[in-house]
C-alpha cells in the first residue's frame, strides 16, 4: 500500500503545475473539501489541507494523515479586440494544480503536531493562438511555483491552537513574445526569457474555538519575492539584426503577495457545516514586471513593465451536509475582487472580478481512506485599454477544474 | 454489436465531457457590423501612389494589394463592398519608378569610410520596364483602384496625363487607360484620370487622397523646381477649382465620399532624417573650419555643428549655417558629407535643403489646400479624413497593440524605403484613419484593420 501512495506522490511532484484563473495568478485548489466549499476552510480543520490553510488549525485533528490531490483546470480565454472586431483565443494546457500533505503527532491526542505541505498557491499557464493581434506583447508566459512548507502546530489550551511554518518556494518563469521585425520571408522575430527563481516565506495561523458549534481561525501567509537570477533570454531575429539582440543572461524578481484571512466555522450538528473565509490579498507588492539584461543594445533596453496592482479582498463561503455517515456533500462559491486596476489588464493575467461557483462530494472508503473531490467554474469578463500596449478589447475567461483527492489516516 | 448496458454509460460520460469542455470555451460576441448611410457597391479609391501602393520607390504587386486603397477596400468588403480591382504590375515583385528603377530593399552597402551596413539598395538592376508599355486595361473589371503614382488634383480632368506622345505623360496612367496607347479618334482627347473613373458608370462610393503630388516634387526638389499647384485657376490649373469640380460632379451623382486632407510632408523620414546640426567636428576640424569661415563670422566647435549650406539671400557669399527646424533631404550624397567635407568645406546645394523660408511656403500651401478641402467636404456633406493627424502622431511616435511605431527611417515600422510613401503596415494605419472618418459622417460601424497583419521593412 505504502508503495502505491510513494508512487503517487512521485507523479505529483513532476506534474507541472499550471493555472491562470484565480485572482492574479493565485492559485486557490490546495484543498479538496475547501474547493467543495467555495474554497473556504481557514477555520474548518479536516485533513492535512489545514497545514496550509491554517496551520493552527491542525492540531485540532487527532489523527497522521497523507492527502494527495490534483486539479486539473480546464482554461480558455477569448480577446474580441475592439477596433478590428476580430477575436483570437487561448490554447492553453491543462493546467494542473497539484497539493500533498503529511501530518503527524507523536502521540494520540498530542499538543504538538508536524507535518510537510507541497502545492502549488501560485501559477500561471497561458498560450494564445499563433498570429494572436497581442502576439508582440505576449505569446505564452508560464510561471511555476511550488511552494514546500514543513510545518509545527501546538494547542496551547483546549480551545486554541497555533501553528507556523516555513516557506520555501522554487519556481519557472518563461516568457515568449514575438519581437517586430521580419525577415526576408516575412517570418517575425521572437523572444523567449526563461529562468529559475527561488523564494522564501513562512505561514502562520491560530485556531480559536470558543464553543463546540463555532470555530474562529486568522492566518497570514507572508510575501515571497521570487528572485530569478540567470535567466537566459534567447531572441531569433533576422540575421542582420542579430547584434542588436544577442542572447543574454537576465534578472528579476516576481513578487507573490501576502494573503490574510480570517475564516468562521458554524456547525450547528454533526451533519452540517457552513464555512465563511475572508480573505486580503496584498498584490499591492507587484508594481511593476522588470527584466535586467546582462547586455544591452540599442534594441535590447530593460524593460520595466507597469502592473501596480491593488490588494485586495475576496469573500468565500460554503456549506457541508452529510445525509448519511460516510458520505460529504458540498456547495459554494465566492466574490473576489480583482488586483488589476484599468488599464493594467494583460494577456498574461486578464484578470477580473470574478463570481465563481464549486460542488464537491466526500466519501469514506473506509476508516483509513477517504476520497474527496470538487468542481470548480467560473467565467470572468474584463474589458480595458492597457496604458503600456494600448491594445484595447474584452477577454473573457471561462475556468472548469474538476479535482481529485485522496487520503490515507491512520 | 454494442451492449445497452456498457454503451449508455460511455455516451453519458462522453456527452458529459463534451458539455464540460465546450461550456470551457467562451462564445465569441462579435460587434454588430453595418455600412451606415452609404452604398458600397461600387468603391473606387482615387487618389496617387499612396492609394496607389507605391512603395520602397517603385509600384510593385505587393504593394499593391497591401496600398491604401486595397486595404481601405478589404475592410469595406465585410459591409459591403465588392471585389478588388488593382492594376497588377509583374509577379516577380521588381516593380518599377518612372525612371524604370527596381523597388528598393534593405541590403547591405558599404560606405566611403569601409563601413558596412543597411542601406537601401536596388532589388534588381533594372525596374519593370514592360510594365509601364504593356496596357493592363480591361472593360469588363473596371479598376477599384484609381491611384496613380505622381497624380496631382490638377490632374484629374487633364488630357495630357494619359497622352503618350507627350513627355510628361504619366505612364503609371497610361498602362491602365481606356485609350490603351492609341490616340481615341472619337473624341479627338486622351481620356482623362477623372473620365476613366466614371467610365461605364459612377461608382456609389470612393475615397480621395489628392493634393500631395501638388506639393511634393516641389519640396524633393528642395524647393528649387517642380512649382506648387496655385489654389486659383481653371480645372487643371488650379487646385480648389479641380476639386470642386470633382466633387460636384460625384454630388451631382449622388456619390457619397470620404476625402483625405493632406499631412505636413515635410514629417515624413524623407524630409526628417539627417540633423540639421549633424556635422559632428574634432579639434583640428573645427579649427580648420574656423580658419575658413572665420572671416565670414561663422565660429565651429568640436561636437555637434551645423551643417553649412548654400543660401544666395544669405550674405555677400551665400553661404551660411543651417538652423534649428530646417531640414536636409535623404537624396543628400551622404557618403560625400561624411567623407569629402560636403556640408562643411563645401556647402549643401539648395537642392538638398529646405530652408525656414522654403518649409514655410510649402506648409502654408499645405494649409490653403486643406482649408478648401474641408470647406468643399463639408460642404457636399462628404466625411473628412485628417491624414495630418496620423502622420504627426507616427512623427511623435506611438504604441500599436504592443508595437511602437515611427517616423524614424526604417526602424519606424510605418514608412517604406523610400521615406515618403508608407509601407504595408503604415498604409493599414492610415486606412483606419479614412474608416474612423467614414463611420463618423455615415453612421457607419465598419471595422479598423488589424495593422499587424500587414507587413513592415523585411531585414536580411
Amino acid at each position: 500500500m505504502k508503495r502505491i501512495y510513494l508512487g503517487a506522490l512521485y507523479l505529483l511532484f513532476f506534474v507541472c503545475n499550471n493555472n491562470g484563473f484565480s485572482q492574479g495568478f493565485q492559485v486557490n485548489f490546495q484543498g479538496q473539501r475547501q474547493q467543495g466549499m467555495g474554497l473556504a476552510g481557514t477555520a474548518a480543520p479536516f485533513d492535512g489541507s489545514s497545514l496550509f490553510f491554517n496551520p493552527g488549525s491542525s492540531v485540532f485533528l487527532n489523527q497522521n494523515s497523507i492527502v494527495g490531490g490534483v486539479t486539473p483546470v480546464f482554461g480558455n480565454v477569448l480577446f474580441v479586440d475592439s477596433a478590428t472586431n476580430t477575436s483570437y483565443r487561448s490554447n492553453s494546457p491543462v493546467g494542473t494544480p497539484f497539493s500533498f500533505y503529511a501530518m503527524f503527532q507523536l502521540k494520540p491526542a498530542g499538543k504538538l503536531k508536524w507535518g510537510l505541505s507541497v502545492n502549488t498557491p501560485f501559477g500561471s499557464t497561458v498560450q494564445y493562438e499563433d498570429n494572436w493581434i497581442g502576439r508582440f506583447a505576449l505569446t505564452r508566459l508560464e510561471l511555476k511555483a511550488i511552494f514546500i512548507q514543513p510545518t509545527f502546530a501546538y494547542r496551547i489550551a483546549d480551545q486554541i491552537g497555533i501553528g507556523g511554518g516555513f516557506v520555501i518556494s522554487s519556481g519557472n518563469v518563461n516568457l515568449q513574445k514575438d519581437i517586430p521585425v521580419q525577415d526576408t520571408n516575412g517570418v517575425y522575430g521572437h523572444a523567449e526569457l526563461a529562468g529559475k527563481a527561488i523564494g522564501f516565506g513562512y505561514n502562520i495561523g491560530i485556531h480559536f474555538t470558543p464553543s463546540k458549534q463555532l470555530s474562529i481561525g486568522l492566518t497570514y501567509r507572508s510575501k515571497v519575492a521570487m528572485n530569478l537570477r540567470d535567466g537566459e533570454a534567447t531572441f531569433t531575429v533576422p540575421s542582420s539584426l542579430e547584434d542588436k539582440f544577442p542572447a543574454t543572461s537576465f534578472t528579476g524578481r516576481l513578487p507573490l503577495p501576502s494573503v490574510t484571512t480570517l475564516g468562521f466555522s458554524y456547525h450547528p450538528c454533526s451533519a452540517f457545516t457552513v464555512v465563511l473565509d475572508i480573505n486580503r490579498v496584498g498584490w499591492k507588492v507587484y508594481d511593476t514586471l522588470a527584466f535586467d539584461y546582462a547586455t544591452n543594445t540599442s534594441s535590447l533596453l530593460d524593460t520595466k513593465s507597469p502592473r501596480m496592482y491593488k490588494n485586495i479582498v475576496a469573500f468565500r463561503l460554503g456549506m457541508e451536509v452529510k445525509p448519511i455517515k460516510n458520505l460529504a456533500l458540498r456547495i459554494g462559491g465566492g466574490y473576489g475582487l480583482t488586483p488589476v486596476q484599468s488599464g493594467y489588464v494583460t494577456p498574461e493575467t486578464p484578470d477580473g472580478i470574478r463570481i465563481y461557483g464549486t460542488f464537491g462530494v466526500g466519501y469514506e472508503l473506509s476508516q483509513k481512506i477517504r476520497v474527496d473531490a470538487s468542481v470548480y467554474y467560473t467565467k470572468i469578463k474584463r474589458s480595458d485599454t492597457n496604458i503600456e500596449t494600448n491594445m484595447s478589447g474584452t477577454y473573457t475567461t471561462i475556468a472548469l477544474a474538476p479535482g481529485l483527492s485522496i487520503a490515507y489516516k491512520w | 454489436m454494442v451492449k445497452g448496458n456498457s454503451f449508455y454509460p460511455q455516451l453519458f460520460l462522453v456527452c458529459l465531457c463534451g458539455m464540460a469542455l465546450n461550456s470551457c470555451k467562451p462564445k465569441e460576441k462579435l460587434a454588430p457590423i453595418s455600412p451606415g448611410e452609404i452604398n458600397l457597391q461600387q468603391f473606387v479609391a482615387i487618389g496617387d501612389g499612396n492609394t496607389a501602393g507605391y512603395m520602397d520607390d517603385a509600384l510593385y504587386l505587393y504593394g499593391q494589394q497591401n496600398s491604401l486603397g486595397a486595404i481601405l477596400q478589404t475592410q469595406l468588403q465585410l459591409v459591403g463592398a465588392g471585389e478588388i480591382y488593382l492594376p497588377l504590375m509583374g509577379g516577380a515583385n521588381i516593380g518599377t519608378n518612372s525612371s524604370f528603377l527596381s523597388r528598393l530593399i534593405l541590403g547591405w552597402k558599404t560606405d566611403c569610410l569601409g563601413g558596412i551596413g543597411l542601406s537601401p539598395v536596388r532589388f534588381a538592376q533594372q525596374g519593370e520596364v514592360a510594365s509601364l508599355t504593356t496596357s493592363v486595361y480591361s472593360s469588363q473589371n473596371k479598376y477599384s483602384n484609381f491611384g496613380v503614382p505622381g497624380l496631382r488634383m490638377i490632374d484629374m480632368v487633364s488630357t495630357a496625363f494619359g497622352n503618350i506622345n507627350l513627355p510628361q505623360h504619366n505612364a503609371f496612367f497610361a498602362r491602365m487607360s481606356k485609350d490603351q496607347f492609341t490616340w481615341p479618334v472619337w473624341s479627338g482627347d486622351w481620356s482623362s484620370v477623372q473620365e476613366n473613373i466614371f467610365d461605364g458608370g459612377y461608382p456609389t462610393f470612393c475615397s480621395i487622397y489628392l493634393g500631395i503630388e501638388d506639393v511634393l516634387p516641389y519640396a524633393r526638389s528642395g524647393a528649387t523646381q517642380n512649382p506648387m499647384s496655385p489654389l486659383a485657376g481653371f480645372p487643371g490649373v488650379g487646385f480648389e477649382e479641380s476639386l470642386t469640380q470633382l466633387c460636384e460632379q460625384l454630388y451631382s451623382q449622388n456619390v457619397n465620399a470620404v476625402v483625405a486632407t493632406i499631412p505636413d510632408i515635410t514629417q515624413m523620414p524623407y524630409f526628417s532624417t539627417i540633423p540639421y546640426n549633424g556635422l559632428n567636428l574634432d579639434e583640428a576640424n573645427a579649427a580648420s573650419l574656423n580658419q575658413i569661415y572665420g572671416p565670414l563670422g561663422f565660429s565651429f566647435t568640436v561636437g555637434s555643428n551645423s551643417f553649412m549650406i548654400e543660401d544666395p539671400t544669405a550674405g555677400a557669399f551665400g553661404v551660411r549655417p543651417m538652423v534649428e527646424g530646417e531640414l536636409i533631404l535623404l537624396s543628400a550624397p551622404l557618403d560625400s558629407m561624411k567623407c569629402h567635407q560636403y556640408g562643411s568645406v563645401y556647402p549643401l546645394r539648395d537642392e538638398f535643403v529646405l530652408t525656414l523660408a522654403e518649409l514655410q511656403e510649402i506648409r502654408n500651401q499645405i494649409l490653403a489646400y486643406n482649408q478648401v478641402i474641408r470647406q468643399y467636404s463639408n460642404f457636399y456633406g462628404f466625411a473628412i479624413a485628417e491624414t495630418g493627424d496620423f502622420y504627426t502622431k507616427l512623427s511623435d511616435g506611438f504604441v500599436y497593440n504592443g508595437v511602437t511605431m515611427s517616423s524614424k527611417f526604417v526602424s519606424g515600422g510605418a514608412y517604406s524605403l523610400d521615406g515618403i510613401h508608407l509601407n504595408p503596415r503604415g498604409n493599414a494605419m492610415l486606412a483606419n484613419v479614412f474608416i474612423n472618418a467614414i463611420n463618423k459622417k455615415y453612421k457607419a460601424t465598419i471595422p479598423f484593420a488589424n495593422a499587424l497583419s500587414y507587413s513592415s521593412i523585411y531585414f536580411p
